[in-house]
């Protein structure tokens, strides 16, 4: 008797008008070297000095390196996260409502979301103590690119402090920004 | 102010009424029908389903007759449309292709022609531009796209238009990329055929105005919303478009060539009549609610809309085109509402 599945066979595999690369979707991005991103983040470090956080925060959403490598973007997710735990809780609904405003209110906000779930995601791995290449995991369990630098979050409180800074960042979002910025991360395929 | 219909407890793949509204013609997903469309003037209904086929159904003395169309597609058939003149109909399918359907008289059957390229993956709508020739689709490869599907011996050489002048079979008039790379759910063409709106799943509403046939449109604006994505479209008048999609209550757009926006919503559950009464409950009930289901509040399982689920198809009810001012829409809950555009 035949042992072969037949329902298990990809027929489209056998179809080359078929192939449909990932990279059709993707729209088209420039290529952003590490140096330039290692800039911004210079920028925006030198913003937030000052104190002008919502500047900061402003020009690290507005020059989101869609074209970086894997190491440019750690690199500035570590630059936002900074942003993001600088700022205190209370100022952050009056901030994001002011950015929701702004013309291009919409895609910052989506922008940030992208970077709340990365977060989320990297918190999860290095909880999980699952060593990320290029990522190195403190005792507290705040990881940075550099290891160098930390996220303002106080030390000895454990994952659960930077966490718990993205869930709050999160829960402001979506409530000025609905769902629909979630789903708009979830769907595109500009990835952060 | 709403009529509503609850038919089954099954979900509506799509409806359709005929032009006095007398006959109702839903297809549910009970087996594989997907989609089905009257014919406003020869009441011939058409119908396509997951088995590949597509049926046209005619009044006849004994009862509706099928006439079987072979599609020669080698996936489901998802959406399907007849043009505005009734002379052919369109039929999108998983197999990445639109089968165009005309009947030929010579061998009294219908014949399918295909338009392939470019699509990539499954087409989900289709929507027919007034002059009948013009074909729009949208796609689960983010684009949107405008065809010529016109067939010689059965359409009339078009009129020029802003999509394109000479436009043989297959002819791509416009492509359109949702920007975040979503599925485009829904495409519709604006009552005058000049300007084309899409829904993608980024919760996104497009709408393009082309300038000339080969040049940059005039304008491409894009509404992204709050809300869950949209997956069908439905124009009201030239300057207002109604969608609805998993947030389970249509909103209406409104907006020209100048800018677009989110006007308002048409049975907005923030603000519905029926969320005061399921709130107002006496302490028995409140006792029996936690005794039952171990909760205080009121049954939470209903939502504040009427539609119970997603909607999936709005459709025009009343008014000419270019001025509608009642329109249908039913969805997976079963339901088929009629609501006025005013909200």
């Amino acid at each position: 008797m035949a042992t072969i599945n037949y329902r298990l066979i990809d027929v489209d595999a056998l179809d080359p008008e078929s192939a449909f690369p990932a990279e059709l979707l993707t729209p088209p991005c420039d290529p952003i070297p590490t140096s330039e991103i290692q800039s911004l983040a210079t920028h925006c470090r030198q913003l937030l000095q000052r104190g002008d956080q919502e500047a900061a925060l402003v020009a690290a959403l507005e020059n989101v390196p869609y074209g970086g490598d894997e190491q440019g973007k750690e690199l500035h997710l570590g630059t936002v996260l900074e942003i993001l735990s600088s700022i205190k809780a209370v100022e952050m609904s009056p901030l994001l409502g002011r950015l929701y405003a702004s013309p291009s209110g919409t895609e910052l906000l989506d922008v940030l979301t992208k970077y709340l779930y990365k977060g989320m995601a990297r918190h999860n791995n290095s909880a999980s103590s699952t060593s990320t290449p290029g990522v190195s995991s403190h005792a507290t369990g705040v990881s940075s690119v550099s290891g160098a630098r930390e996220y303002g979050v106080a030390p000895g409180r454990g994952d659960g402090g930077g966490m718990s800074v993205l869930l709050s960042w999160h829960e402001k979002v979506v409530e000025i920004a609905g769902t629909g910025a979630i789903v708009r991360v979830m769907t595109d395929r500009r990835t952060v | 102010m709403s009529e509503v219909h609850l038919l089954f407890h099954q979900p509506i793949a799509d409806h359709s009424f005929s032009a006095d509204r007398s006959l109702l013609a839903v297809s549910r997903d009970t087996k594989t029908v997907t989609s089905v469309d009257i014919a406003p003037n020869t009441r011939r209904i058409v119908t396509c389903s997951q088995d590949r086929n597509a049926l046209v159904w005619e009044p006849s003395p004994t009862g509706w007759k099928p006439t079987l169309v072979l599609l020669r597609i080698n996936r489901a058939a998802t959406h399907v449309r007849w043009s505005p003149d009734e002379t052919k109909f369109a039929v999108g399918s998983g197999a990445r292709v639109i089968a165009v359907c005309y009947f030929e008289g010579e061998n009294d059957w219908w014949v399918s022609k295909h338009i392939k390229k470019p699509l990539r993956s499954t087409v989900f709508s289709l929507a027919w531009h007034p002059n009948s020739v013009l074909l729009a689709a949208g796609s689960a490869d983010a684009h949107a796209r405008v065809f010529s599907s016109f067939i010689k011996g059965v359409d009339q050489r078009p009129e020029p238009t802003v999509w394109g002048e000479r436009i043989p079979f297959n002819t791509v008039c416009g492509e359109y990329i949702n920007s975040s790379g979503g599925w485009v759910h829904s495409v519709a063409f604006s009552p005058s055929g000049n300007a084309l709106a899409f829904a993608a799943h980024d919760s996104s509403v497009t709408v393009v105005y082309p300038s000339a046939p080969e040049q940059p449109p005039h304008a491409v604006l894009s509404v992204t919303t709050q809300m869950l994505p949209f997956v069908t479209l439905c124009w009201t008048r030239e300057d207002q478009l109604v969608a609805a999609g998993h947030d389970c209550h249509p909103v209406v757009f409104e907006g020209n060539m100048g800018g677009w926006r989110l006007a308002y919503s048409v049975d907005d559950p923030r603000k519905s009549a029926g969320s005061g009464a399921s709130q107002e409950s006496s302490a028995l009930n409140m006792f029996r609610q936690m005794d039952l289901k171990g909760k205080s509040s009121a049954d939470d399982t209903n939502l504040k809309t009427i539609h119970q689920n997603s909607i999936t198809i709005l459709r025009p009810y009343e008014g000419r085109a270019g001025n509608v001012t009642k329109f249908s829409s039913s969805g997976v809950d079963g339901r088929v509402v009629v609501f006025s555009v005013k909200s």
